[in-house]
Parts: structure tokens; C-alpha cells; sequence
């Protein structure tokens, strides 16, 4: 005999957002199929599960409430109907993850309607609880559709990668598809995004529903990261600000250096250029950034805040990065990055941001050299100043017996002014990191007369007309103070 | 997602203790990311990682207290997987907004870290 669930709504509902987690952390691009073939159906239930949820009683309601749950069930039926006509992914399994999601749902509904369903409710705690499991339901669409999302993107990135080994013209057709279910569910990821995260408003004005992609999107995440970077660093220069920036600055220095490669294996890039000046200088100022990045740790401490506009300038960065590089948790195949974007013109991107790369390291050493409020934690800046004595006296400079930092500062380690030692530690990393920038900068400049000089074949449009070039000489790699920014 | 100054004790005691996690967890990340060397694909998940403690950090009050003691474990995957972990025991509220968001990057962080 079957066991009966003897669950609550709220632990039903629980369920179903755990359920959901759990496929996000999981999945792969072969569970794309089944989870499309079944998408639907947890988004139905969840509908379902919504209306029977007892209306509010004796105050206003916000309409945008049931406005949300109708839209998104609009958009599933859409994506089903479009999945019928295109016929893809076709018959075939569910996925039993969502299954069980959507089964869930209907079984909170089945007891809803059977004890309560019918009741007005006055009560406030009531009500809150009655707020807590729609936006409980509403988190689970999001996750879910993000996992599927996840799911689709990773399924066209297998299909296009097996592009480059051959394929039929039926899986060839599975890209576009895919593409066109990754931009529905990015919107359904949106709508139920902005319910969950309480920006109704903006979605609903903006309406946007995917960006760029590809180099297009590198690009603007580029440019945007620089503008951001320099917007927060003239505002507001903390160490936790001037941390995410060294350190997403030395992500774009490992990022160049895994498409230029990929770009010199794929013949977008000049080889010997990449093998003889590029990668070294890549190198250099990856390590640069990332040992000033370090610095600047020292001086955070875990309650310190950073602007989130730039968090999330960095993350949108990332997220293009990942889209054209990553496969799964490495770098993608050369041939593979190839397939995605035109890597001569992601070159051309990356150039751009090597050299305005430079400005944000002079921007960098100016903060470092002169901005007089710079603090820290007396005992990371004691522990500091203390190393930094040490070098210099190994490095033959005399060892002067100073205390930098008070021991009840220490014993408290409060937040004190960054000792002297530190300060010179500080400007002599970003002296090096300014020198090792306008190497990079220097080195970069053939990407640009490689990737116009080279012919263009199918998926090789020139690209002069879209990319920001200079129009004016080299900068020398010796005093660099700044790069006019495009 | 912002400050908030009027989130519930308890799930701003399991916030912070998320914070704490994914910080250590990218601190740790990017150690092994400089021990790989400059190309290591390490260094943007570190970067993904702190991004997401940026992110839990700004829902917090502003004197929230975040020393605390540091995470006894090392293991990246078993860091993200604690910090998704306790951000179960947190309602999914308009308050603090942006949790879904945050539970989605862990997520994302946990797949990118072990697949």
C-alpha cells in the first residue's frame, strides 16, 4: 500500500524549491530535452497551485500579483506551442526532477482546496503566510527556469561543439532551437526574477528580455566594466572597491590570454606574436594585478562594502567571459571558442581593454600614493608593515626600530591608518602593476594589424567598422600616466 | 538588492554566516588559483565566488556583524554547498530581496565548481 504524504503546504513547498536547487547544481546539457518536455507542466501546476491559494480579504491587492503568475503561464503555453511547431525536442522521456516539482505543487493545491482553499483570511499572520508561499512558488519558477535555461544553453554548446567535428543536418538544426528556447526561458528567468527580487516595476517598464551575445556582449561587458571601474574608483576608492577591481582586472588578463591562445591556435591571431609578446606580458600583469589584489584584501575587512554597482559590472563581465571561454569548469577548446564568436574580433576587444587597462592601474597607483584615508586592520597593517620592514632590511636598507601600529590597536585591531611601510609595499606593486599594464598595452597593438590584415572567409566578416581603434601612436611603455579612453 | 536595515535577526545571523562562507570559499579559490598560475580558470570562479559575498554582504544592516569565527573547511565545492545550505533556513521574502538571485548564483557556483 502506498504511504500517504503527510507533509504540510509549507514543507510541500519547500520541497519543490530544494528540488529545484538541487537540478541547478546538476545539470547537464543532456538533461535539455526532457526538462523542455516537462517545463510546462510545473509551470502549469505552480498556476494551479496559485489560484487555489485564498485571496486576500478586506484589503487591496496588488494586481500585479496574479498578473505575474497569468504572464508566465502565457509564455510556458507559448513555448509549448512553438516546441509542437518546430517539433523539438520532439516525444521522448520527462525529466523526473521536474516531475516530481510539478507533482508536488498539485499536491499542495489538492490539500489546499480539500482544507481551506475556500476560506477568506483576516488574519494577518495568516495572510503573511499566504504572501510567504507565493513568493515561495514564484522563487521555485525562477530557479527552475533558470536550471532549464542552463540546461538549453549547455545543450547548444555541446551541439555546436560537435559542429566542428561534423554533424547531420538535423542536429545542426537543434542549435537554433535551442537558442530560441534559451531567449523564452531567459524571459520567463526575468519576469519571475523581478516578482522574487521585488523589481516588478522594472521589469515591467523595460521589458527586456535578452541581450548581446557572443563578442557583441563581450564587448559592451568590456566597455561597461571599464566605465564602471572608473566611475566607482573616482567616487568612492575603498579598499574593498579597489579589491574587486584588481582582481576582475586580473580576470581579464586570464581571460585575454586563453582566447588570444585560442585565436593563435585557430589562426585569428598571429601565433608568434602571441607565443613572443602577448603571453608573457599577459602573465606579467595578470600577476601584477593579482598581488596588488591581495594588498588591497588586507586592508578589507568582512563587513566591508562594495558599490554594487560595480559587483555587478564584474559579474556581467564574468557571465560574457564564461560565454565565450568556458566549458563547464575549464577553458573551452581553441576550436570550440572559434565556433562560438569570431575570435578576431574578441581579439580586438580584449586590446581595447589592455589598454585601458593602464588607465585603471595609474588610477590604481594614484589612490595608492595619495589617497591619505587609506585604512585597515591594525592587525593585518602591523603584520604587513612588519614584512615590509623585513624585505627592505634583507634588501640592505637599514632596519629602524618603529612601532607602526599601537598594541591596543593590535589587541583590538581596529581599523587604523595604513602605516608607512605599508604605503611604500602599496606604490611599489602599482608601480610595477602600471608598468607591467603598458607592457601588455604595447604587446597588443599587432592584434590589431593581424586581425585586419587577415582574410575573411564565412563567419569572418571584417570587423574594422565595429571595433574602437586608435588613431593615435603606440604609448611608449615608459611613462604611462594615462590612456585616453575610447 | 540593497542594504536592509529591517531584516529578521535570525536570517540575518544566517546571512552573515553565507557571507563568511563565500568569502573564505573565494579566498580559497583564488589560493589555488595562484598556485596553478595565471591562466588557471580558477581565478574567474574566485571571482565569481566574491562576487556572490559581495552580494550577501550589501543585503545585510551596516553593522551587521560579520567577524565571527572563520569556516573550519577548505574544501571549495563543501564551502558553496554549506553557504546554499543555510540560505534554506532563510524565508523567501520581499524581505531581504534579492535572496533568490543569490540562491541562483550559489547554485550556478556549485555547478561551475564541480561538473
Amino acid at each position: 500500500m502506498k504511504r500517504q504524504d503527510e507533509r504540510s503546504v509549507g514543507e510541500l513547498l519547500l520541497d519543490a524549491d530544494f528540488t529545484t536547487r538541487q537540478i541547478l547544481m546538476d545539470v547537464t546539457g543532456d538533461d535539455a530535452q526532457a526538462m523542455l518536455r516537462t517545463w510546462g507542466e510545473v509551470v502549469q501546476s505552480a498556476s494551479e497551485l496559485w489560484a487555489t491559494l485564498p485571496q486576500p480579504v478586506g484589503r487591496a491587492t496588488s494586481p500585479i500579483d496574479g498578473i505575474t503568475m497569468a504572464r508566465l503561464e502565457s509564455m510556458s503555453q507559448a513555448m509549448h506551442r512553438n516546441q509542437v511547431r518546430r517539433g523539438w525536442p520532439g516525444d521522448g522521456a520527462s525529466d523526473e526532477r521536474l516531475l516530481r516539482v510539478a507533482e508536488t505543487f498539485t499536491r499542495a493545491a489538492d490539500l489546499i482546496g480539500r482544507r481551506g482553499g475556500h476560506i477568506g483570511p483576516t488574519d494577518p499572520a495568516v495572510r503573511a503566510d499566504l504572501d510567504a508561499a507565493r513568493m515561495r512558488i514564484m522563487h521555485t519558477l525562477y530557479v527552475g527556469a533558470h536550471s532549464v535555461g542552463v540546461a538549453a544553453q549547455q545543450h547548444v554548446a555541446d551541439v555546436e561543439l560537435a559542429t566542428t567535428r561534423g554533424m547531420s543536418d538535423r542536429e545542426r538544426r537543434a542549435v537554433p532551437r535551442g537558442q530560441d528556447a534559451i531567449n523564452r526561458l531567459a524571459a520567463f528567468e526575468q519576469l519571475a526574477g523581478a516578482y522574487v527580487g521585488n523589481q516588478f516595476a522594472r521589469a515591467a517598464q523595460g521589458e527586456h528580455v535578452h541581450g548581446p551575445h557572443g563578442t557583441e556582449r563581450l564587448q559592451q561587458a568590456l566597455i561597461g566594466w571599464d566605465i564602471q571601474a572608473h566611475r566607482t574608483l573616482a567616487a568612492t576608492p575603498t579598499p574593498a572597491n579597489l579589491l574587486l577591481a584588481s582582481r576582475t582586472q586580473a580576470g581579464i588578463a586570464t581571460a585575454a590570454a586563453a582566447i588570444l591562445h585560442a585565436g593563435a591556435r585557430t589562426g585569428n591571431v598571429d601565433t608568434h606574436a602571441y607565443e613572443h609578446r602577448l603571453a608573457p606580458t599577459l602573465d606579467a600583469t595578470q600577476q601584477a594585478w593579482t598581488h596588488v589584489a591581495t594588498r588591497w584584501a588586507e586592508m578589507t575587512t568582512p563587513a566591508s562594502r562594495t558599490d554594487l554597482d560595480l559587483v555587478h559590472a564584474a559579474g556581467e563581465l564574468r557571465a560574457a567571459v564564461r560565454e565565450v571561454a568556458h566549458d563547464k569548469t575549464t577553458w573551452a577548446h581553441p576550436e570550440v571558442m572559434a565556433g562560438r564568436v569570431d575570435l578576431g574580433e574578441a581579439a580586438q576587444h580584449f586590446q581595447q581593454a589592455l589598454s585601458t587597462a593602464v588607465d585603471v592601474a595609474c588610477v590604481t597607483r594614484d589612490v595608492a600614493a595619495q589617497d591619505t584615508n587609506l585604512s585597515g586592520p591594525a592587525r593585518a597593517m602591523s603584520h604587513r608593515a612588519n614584512g615590509d620592514i623585513d624585505r627592505a632590511a634583507d634588501g640592505g636598507h637599514e632596519n629602524e626600530d618603529v612601532v607602526w601600529v599601537t598594541s591596543s590597536d593590535v589587541h583590538a585591531n581596529r581599523t587604523v591608518p595604513i602605516p608607512e611601510p605599508v604605503r611604500a609595499g602599496l606604490v611599489d606593486a602599482t608601480d610595477t602593476l602600471v608598468q607591467t599594464a603598458s607592457n601588455a598595452m604595447s604587446a597588443a597593438a599587432c592584434l590589431d594589424r593581424f586581425t585586419h590584415d587577415r582574410p575573411s572567409g564565412p563567419g569572418q566578416e571584417p570587423t574594422a567598422s565595429r571595433s574602437r581603434r586608435h588613431e593615435g601612436p603606440t604609448p611608449m611603455t615608459q611613462d604611462v600616466r594615462s590612456v585616453a579612453r575610447p | 538588492m540593497m542594504t536592509n536595515d529591517t531584516i529578521d535577526r535570525d536570517a540575518g545571523e544566517t546571512l552573515a554566516a553565507v557571507a563568511r562562507l563565500l568569502h573564505h570559499a573565494a579566498v580559497r579559490t583564488w589560493a589555488q588559483a595562484e598556485a596553478e598560475g595565471p591562466r588557471s580558470p580558477l581565478h574567474l570562479l574566485g571571482l565569481g565566488i566574491h562576487i556572490a559575498s559581495c552580494q550577501a554582504v550589501a543585503m545585510l544592516p551596516v553593522h551587521a556583524d560579520l567577524e565571527g569565527q572563520a569556516p573550519t573547511q577548505d574544501d571549495v565545492v563543501q564551502l558553496l554547498r554549506s553557504a546554499e545550505e543555510l540560505t534554506r533556513a532563510i524565508p523567501v521574502l520581499d524581505q531581504p530581496a534579492g535572496i533568490s538571485p543569490l540562491v541562483v548564483d550559489i547554485c550556478d557556483l556549485m555547478r561551475e565548481a564541480t561538473l
